[in-house]
């Protein structure tokens, strides 16, 4: 009974939510970790004792330019007048070690960038002031892997849009279907229907499996979608299938809260706290649907992942065969 | 009557709902905090795995890293091999196929094998050879950056711009091609504010711990070591320990406050349309109490509800009275359009895809901006941006003008959706099933009585075509101007012309108004002037310095706001607005049809005066 208004509306919404979350993800990654996004040379003053190292390090860093200043002072006010980017200012400190004071632009997005940018500097520089030390030693570091040419997104695409364009769904499957139950108990118009010649158990389900059928479809658009975009996506059979079991099993919540409890507000409030408890705690578990989501999809997946699809769809099935057989659903809607 | 409403909440709650409610916020409570707590499963666990052998000693750090797996470098599911021929020197090849997925990988176990050195050399005796550098990151406000904005040449700039000397130059992408009015950035030296940590010589404990605590790496942890306080980044210690502040931590505190507010609004809209359900709310309708009462006395509890949780949050994250104060009128805009909403929706399903739609639409539109705070004056369109200011420390201060320029809209709008959906709080709206279109004709129909409340009216709705408006130049802003600036000024055509003529199209389909093409003139000139008048609000846009953006600039200069204004160039907009309302207003009191054509005639009438102003303007 749903109509085709509120599907249209509905898929709307869920592309503007995606669209904004995308925009979220995507603007929040390449800003926390600037070394991939093409952004300019940050301009770096360097100055202080002993510098020789320090600039090297520098130079080697991709993404900062040096410049020598001769004062600590000097460095400070071309900081201070903006015409570098950012300032390492080092002097000797206690126990031999060496005290690098950084400046840094008090600023939101240039903050987090420069800071990046220098600590990677700062790093290959102690690791040159580490080994200059190596015989006061006991334990040698090992040799870190060349930095890669990666996109930080990849990994938050599999790890947060998937599971969210899968699972958002899944969530308004289930409020709708709280939100039609309530209100045909409400107004009794399920009475009207008692005149087709289905029982109305038959109508209730043909409801709800049509309401349970529209996540797995929206599941594998969604994720067509991705791959249009460049993203492949592994084992979407077993995605859907995980989407298909925490879809009935999130609906079944919703007709049972529905007809304990038939004021919407009460229903809907109890409905948005236990699905959010109950996936969290899933989502801690073993068998976390979101790393099941995300491990089958970037194609690493785990026998948990499988378990995790497989045990969706057989909670959902007891499920179903349980709300059939227990509750008395002529009585619940005929009164 | 907010009693009865109260009482009447409290009423459909019966114990089992009640213990349900308990166990469900537990539920949530516990799982929250034992994900904060790095407990249990992330989402990024085993997400890739690298063949390496057992005997390496490569092979702890995989092992210990959450995101990585190691199998045996026979292994042909592996997504990285790491060749280490010599077991027993420090050092391994790694070579990494040519895919994203791998380069990813690549990157994880760069980070994992940094974590675990670090954690070998905390175990060193010698700390000071293990440490050799010691960092101290010092957060400095340079003179030449900072949201204030210099209003810039017309001299008297000494109330409303406390910080003189910080411009908005090379902000905004393309500031270079139009700058109209702009002051040069003077450097001057009083800004400058030294903003030191204050936790400056920390001992090595403190940093130390914090390196081991946050090996599980969070959501938002970027896998290295020391991923120290998620929102203020660490400032002393080794150069591993120094993490990047997280640009947003301010933002997402700020959006904290919009979360509970969905929940209350949802049970407002619930209550409200559940006095349309079966004819139920007809006992209140015919007591001897207005609309507007009935209205108030329903409203009352939740938005003292929501007064409480805005406190309750500003307390949580230390937040000030500006941030009450800021995020008060956001309230007041969800539960005003909420109520119209359910005053439209005609079931449930109806009333959850309104709440749905307008929770998304005011997060936009609040949380958008506000990740620009420092960045665009734009971004002070939303009251989040004065939040994010508020919680962090050393933000700029937000003067009496820059208030009333982000919350202003909100007062009003809130205002006017209160008013339209009491006006339509009546008999034949409530319980029939008309159609959304109409009542929202009921709706602007009911607003009017005589022929100077369309002048009122159409003054009224500025707050809403503000809004609009001003989300077009923050969706923009990011664009290259050439094509942004028609865009919007057509965008702008469109809004106000709709505006000004949709009471009077409802006011004739409800037969308020003689159908004569005289009265159409008339009160097209009515609404025209109306409009023209509650336009001069936007003077506000002036306080804040909106106007130093090229494409503030455009959307406020037609509007005889530019600088230099003279009186000439105010009376122009005023025949301009007075012509294309009267144009529109003709085919209103026709048709349908009838009425998007002659809207159309006025929206290009509009759209043409806008583009030779913007024209003139520029040259």
């Amino acid at each position: 009974m749903l109509s085709e208004k509120t599907i249209v509306l509905a898929i709307v919404i869920q592309l503007f939510v995606a669209g904004f979350s995308s925009f979220l993800v995507v603007g929040l990654v390449s800003l926390y970790s600037p070394d991939d996004s093409q952004a300019g040379l940050v301009d770096t003053a360097v100055a202080g004792d002993d510098t020789d190292d320090l600039t090297r390090a520098v130079q080697q860093t991709p993404g900062l330019g040096v410049q020598q200043y001769t004062s600590r002072e000097a460095a400070r006010g071309a900081f201070e007048r903006d015409e570098v980017d950012a300032a390492l200012l080092a002097a000797g400190g206690d126990e031999g070690r060496i005290a690098v004071t950084v400046l840094v632009p008090d600023s939101n997005i240039q903050t987090t960038l420069v800071v990046t940018q220098v600590r990677t500097a700062l790093r290959t520089y102690e690791q040159t002031e580490r080994a200059q030390r190596g015989d006061q030693l006991t334990r040698a570091t090992l040799d870190p892997p060349p930095r890669s040419a990666s996109n930080n997104y990849f990994g938050f695409t599999y790890t947060v849009l998937v599971p969210l364009l899968l699972f958002l769904p899944v969530f308004i499957g289930g409020s709708i279907t709280v939100d039609s139950l309530t209100e045909e108990i409400d107004r009794g118009t399920l009475e009207l229907l008692r005149v087709a010649p289905v029982t109305l158990t038959e109508i209730v389900e043909g409801k709800l499996l049509a309401a349970a059928a529209i996540t797995p479809i929206q599941a594998v658009a969604w994720m067509t979608l991705l791959e249009f975009n460049g993203t492949p996506i592994a084992n979407l059979p077993w995605l859907v299938l995980l989407v298909a079991g925490a879809t009935v099993v999130v609906i079944v919540l919703g007709v049972t809260l529905a007809i304990a409890t038939p004021d919407r507000r009460v229903a809907q409030t109890l409905y948005s706290l236990l699905t959010l408890g109950l996936f969290g705690m899933t989502a801690l578990s073993p068998l976390s649907p979101i790393n099941a989501a995300a491990r089958l999809a970037i194609d690493t997946p785990s026998p948990a992942s499988y378990v995790t699809s497989v045990a969706a769809a057989v909670v959902a099935v007891v499920l179903l065969i349980g709300v059939r057989s227990v509750v008395p659903w002529e009585r619940v809607l005929g009164e | 009557m907010a009693r009865w409403e109260i009482s009447n909440t409290a009423g459909t709650l019966d114990r089992r709902s009640v213990l349900l409610g308990v166990a469900a916020l537990a539920l949530v409570g516990s799982t929250a905090v034992a994900g904060v707590a790095g407990v249990g499963t992330t989402p990024n666990d085993g997400l890739y795995r690298v063949g390496v052998t057992e005997s390496s000693p490569f092979h702890t750090p995989v092992d210990r890293a959450t995101e990585l797996e190691p199998v045996s470098p026979s292994d042909d599911r592996a997504t990285l091999r790491v060749v280490d021929t010599d077991t027993t020197d420090r050092s391994a090849r790694v070579v990494p196929p040519q895919t994203q997925k791998a380069q990813a990988a690549l990157s994880a176990f760069g980070d994992a094998v940094r974590r675990h050195n670090t954690q070998l050399m905390n175990r060193e005796e010698n700390q000071s050879a293990a440490f050799p550098v010691r960092v101290t990151v010092q957060y400095v406000v340079q003179s030449d950056t900072g949201v204030s904005v210099d209003t810039g040449g017309d001299g008297d700039d000494d109330s409303n711009n406390p910080s003189d000397g910080a411009t908005t130059d090379a902000a905004t992408p393309a500031d270079d091609t139009v700058s109209v009015g702009t002051a040069t950035p003077a450097v001057t030296q009083s800004g400058d504010r030294t903003t030191v940590d204050g936790q400056t010589g920390g001992d090595d404990q403190t940093p130390r711990r914090t390196a081991t605590a946050a090996e599980g790496g969070g959501l938002f942890g970027d896998g290295d070591d020391g991923a120290g306080s998620l929102f203020t980044g660490q400032t002393t210690g080794s150069p591993a320990e120094i993490a990047p502040p997280f640009p947003f931590g301010s933002l997402i505190l700020a959006f904290l406050f919009l979360v509970p507010m969905n929940f209350i609004v949802q049970a407002y809209g619930s209550t409200i349309l559940n006095e349309r359900i079966d004819r139920r709310g007809e006992l209140l309708l015919v007591a001897p109490l207005s609309a507007l009462d009935i209205v108030a006395g329903k409203t009352l509890p939740y938005l003292a509800a929501l007064g409480v949780t805005t406190v309750g949050v500003t307390l949580a994250v230390d937040g000030g009275v500006l941030s009450v104060l800021a995020v008060f009128p956001v309230a007041l805009v969800y539960l005003g359009a909420t109520f119209l909403g359910a005053m439209f929706a005609r079931s449930f399903k109806e009333l959850t895809f309104v709440t749905v739609t307008i929770t998304v639409f005011v997060t936009t539109y609040v949380f958008v901006p506000a990740i620009f705070t420092t960045i665009i004056p734009v971004a002070l369109i939303s009251p989040l941006t004065l939040v994010v200011r508020d919680l962090q420390t050393g933000g700029v201060a937000t003067t009496l003008g820059e208030y009333l320029f982000s919350t202003g809209p909100f007062y009003v709008a809130s205002g006017m959706l209160f008013l339209l959906g009491a006006g339509i709080y009546r008999e034949e709206d409530m319980f029939t099933q008309r159609r959304v279109p109409a009542k929202l004709l009921d709706a602007l129909d009911a607003q009017l009585s005589g022929r100077l409340s369309v002048l009122l009216l159409s003054a009224a709705l500025i707050p809403f075509v503000f809004v609009a408006e001003l989300l077009g130049i923050a969706v923009l802003v990011t664009f290259p101007e050439e094509l942004t600036i028609p865009v919007l000024l057509l965008q702008v055509a469109v809004v106000e012309e709709v505006a000004k003529s949709l009471p009077l199209y409802a006011a004739f389909q409800r037969d308020r108004f003689e159908r004569s093409y005289a009265a159409a003139v008339v009160l097209g000139v009515l609404s025209g002037v109306g409009f023209f008048l509650g336009e001069k609000a936007t003077a506000i846009a002036q306080v804040v310095g909106l106007d130093n953006l090229p494409l503030g600039e455009a959307a406020l200069a037609p509007a005889g706001l530019g600088p230099g204004t003279t009186l000439g160039l105010l009376a122009a907009p005023l025949a301009l607005h007075v012509t294309a309302s009267a144009v529109a207003a003709i085919g209103a009191t026709r048709t349908w049809r009838q009425y998007l054509l002659t809207l159309g005639l006025a929206i290009g009438l509009h759209f043409a005066y806008d583009i030779a102003v913007v024209v003139v303007l520029l040259e």
